[in-house]
């Protein structure tokens, strides 16, 4: 479970997070939907102690991420933004090496990179260089590393981003299938079609702020718009940076 | 968990074939720039007999005969001298005058003209060596009249000038040898380079870096696997870059330029010694700049900078042929040269010396590795500046 609760950054005179709170629950798909800048992937660098918060504070199965960041990574899946992969090396020693940092035993490291070749369908690519790999290919690596040791919540910044019609629906398909098993998600993402097929909670960001959270139905019910779209219009103000 | 990291950082580099053989470019061009160079001061050095077409030697076969002695080659003259020395034929013709013989008997100054052009510089040093000559068999000739007189020489000569000419090929030998620190230590720094910039600003610029500190990892972890990385390629540069010096010492021509020049086991293991610390040192400086650095490229330019510097002490004691003294030890790369320079001249290097420099550059690397750790909380760092 992934708690934020009062999170604040700023650069300069530009509050880029301004007291953003809400829950992702065990189980659920939970969608952080907003339009580029509106602070989601700094909330998520927060989450993941990359960025140091100026006030609040983000929990991690009940852990600090502040105060016990070796803690609660362990617990904590990160699909960054940034995919960055080494081109010299194949995709399965990708996995040793990140296995191998998370103190996973050579035994269960090898089990568990074969349990996500075949979750991914990776095992045309697992040991082939990542220098050639396509797009897709590439995220399918970067989320098979962020899920290596196999955490219980999982943080998918823009996830879907640059795939193509295929690799967005198997994304979809480990997504649900994740969350059915119990693990927390948190996905962030500036697609609406994206959020609102697959989560099953919306929180939605603009500019540094939650500005609405919920189920679709109650955000559809709260705006009194029928249409999904027509709501988060109305919530943000505008459309701009959403797509 | 370091020597996780370590091995990952290994394995990247020697797959990187371009770089790894670039990093091997350096040790094999030093000992063959050195071979080279000693091949070309052992021309330089040997005499070769020099030619001087003369005019009118019948009328002083006594100087012909000084000449000859002296390991000059005398030449019949060319019709047109003047045009002979300016077209280059000739460094110099000798024109001795035909009253020559007549003067000298009457004890009065022989007439002799030396044709030179003095704007040609290839000829510099021929038209000296007839000068030297001529004036050496004018002063003995000088002081045997002055004698015969009952004279002392010296009355004659005033001033007692000596030169000494510093630019023998011995000199310059010696000299030559300052090119091994100079090279022993491109070799420690240069060697490591591009592990440190790619697990530092490469690793940035990839994308990989917000990747690799998601792991529940101390940063100080990944900085020594990677610092370990970084300092094995420079040793294993340096150590190819000493066994070729080794290996070409061999090969030149020391005992004819009569020069004393030590490099066997004994000596590598000491050179070694010194020069390994400026290699972990130098791994530590380079990772530190290259995190600063806000590409691959920029990365690059700097430490191509920063890897001249060690050319200033190598230059300095160039001109400047002193002994190494202790102040020098707590200096990178100046210490470098001086224990160096020391080893192969023959002198005994103690092993104090090479424990200051050890633990010197341990405690900078210290210093280096602990801003590189606190450098990698920053997330302008991690993320990078715009």
């Amino acid at each position: 479970m992934i708690a934020i609760e009062g999170l604040s950054k700023r650069y300069g005179a530009v509050r880029a997070v301004n007291g953003v709170s809400f829950r992702a629950d065990d189980g659920k798909v939970t969608g952080l939907l907003g339009p580029n800048g509106a602070g989601k992937t700094t909330t998520l660098r927060m989450l993941s102690t990359l960025v140091r918060p100026d006030a609040g504070r983000a929990l991690v199965d009940g852990i600090d991420v502040t105060r016990q960041p070796h803690q609660a990574l362990a617990r904590l899946g990160v699909l960054p933004d940034g995919r960055g992969l080494y081109p010299r090396l194949t995709a399965r020693e990708h996995l040793e090496y990140f296995g191998a940092l998370h103190g996973l035993a050579p035994a269960a490291l090898r089990a568990r990179i074969d349990h996500l070749v075949q979750l991914l369908d990776m095992a045309g690519i697992v040991d082939r260089r990542v220098a050639g790999f396509s797009q897709g290919e590439r995220t399918k690596v970067a989320i098979a590393r962020a899920l290596v040791h196999d955490p219980r919540n999982v943080v998918l910044d823009e996830a879907t981003n640059g795939l193509d019609v295929m690799s967005t629906r198997a994304m979809r398909t480990v997504i649900r299938e994740l969350a059915a098993q119990g693990s927390c998600i948190l996905f962030s993402s500036h697609v609406m079609q994206e959020v609102s097929e697959l989560c099953d909670r919306i929180v939605v960001f603009a500019a540094g702020r939650v500005v609405a959270d919920g189920t679709p139905d109650a955000l559809r019910t709260a705006t009194g718009e029928s249409n999904l779209e027509e709501a988060f219009m109305k919530i943000i103000g505008s459309g701009v940076g959403l797509a | 968990m370091i020597g996780r990291v370590l091995r990952k950082e290994l394995i990247d580099h020697l797959r990187d074939r371009r770089s790894v053989v670039g990093s091997f470019v350096l040790p094999i061009l030093g000992p063959l720039l050195l071979l080279g160079m000693f091949q070309l001061l052992s021309d330089l050095g040997s005499d070769r007999p020099l030619e001087l077409p003369v005019v009118g030697s019948e009328f002083a076969p006594r100087l012909i005969d000084y000449l000859e002695a002296s390991g000059v080659e005398v030449q019949p003259a060319p019709l047109y001298p003047e045009d002979s020395v300016r077209r280059g034929e000739a460094a110099a013709v000798l024109v001795i005058d035909p009253t020559y013989a007549e003067r000298f008997a009457a004890g009065r100054s022989a007439p002799v003209r030396l044709i030179v052009d003095e704007s040609r510089n290839d000829a510099h040093r021929s038209v000296r060596r007839v000068e030297r000559l001529l004036v050496g068999y004018a002063q003995s000739l000088g002081a045997l009249r002055l004698m015969a007189r009952g004279i002392s020489p010296e009355v004659a000569s005033p001033l007692e000038l000596e030169e000494i000419d510093l630019s023998t090929p011995e000199k310059l030998a010696a000299n030559l040898l300052n090119v091994v620190p100079l090279f022993l230590m491109l070799a420690a720094l240069v060697g490591g380079m591009n592990v440190a910039i790619d697990t530092t600003a490469g690793e940035r610029e990839r994308g990989s870096l917000e990747a690799l500190l998601l792991n529940p990892v101390p940063r100080r972890t990944l900085v020594l696997g990677k610092w370990l990385a970084t300092s094995i390629a420079s040793l294993a540069v340096a150590t190819v870059t000493l066994l070729g010096f080794m290996l070409t010492v061999r090969f030149l021509p020391l005992e004819e330029l009569g020069m004393k020049m030590l490099l066997g086991p004994f000596e590598a293991l000491v050179l070694w010694t010194a020069i390994a610390p400026l290699a972990l040192f130098g791994s530590g400086v380079q990772m530190l700049i290259a995190t600063f650095a806000r590409s691959f490229k920029e990365a690059q330019t700097y430490l191509n900078l920063l890897n001249l510097l060690p050319m200033a002490p190598s230059m300095f004691l160039m001109f400047e042929p002193a002994r190494s003294a202790a102040w020098m030890l707590p200096l990178p790369a100046l210490a470098q040269v001086g224990t160096v320079v020391d080893v192969m001249r023959g002198e005994s290097v103690p092993a104090w010396h090479l424990g200051v420099i050890f633990g010197t550059s341990l405690a900078y690397t210290a210093l280096c590795l602990g801003a590189l750790e606190r450098l990698l909380r920053k997330e302008n760092i991690i993320f990078g500046r715009p």
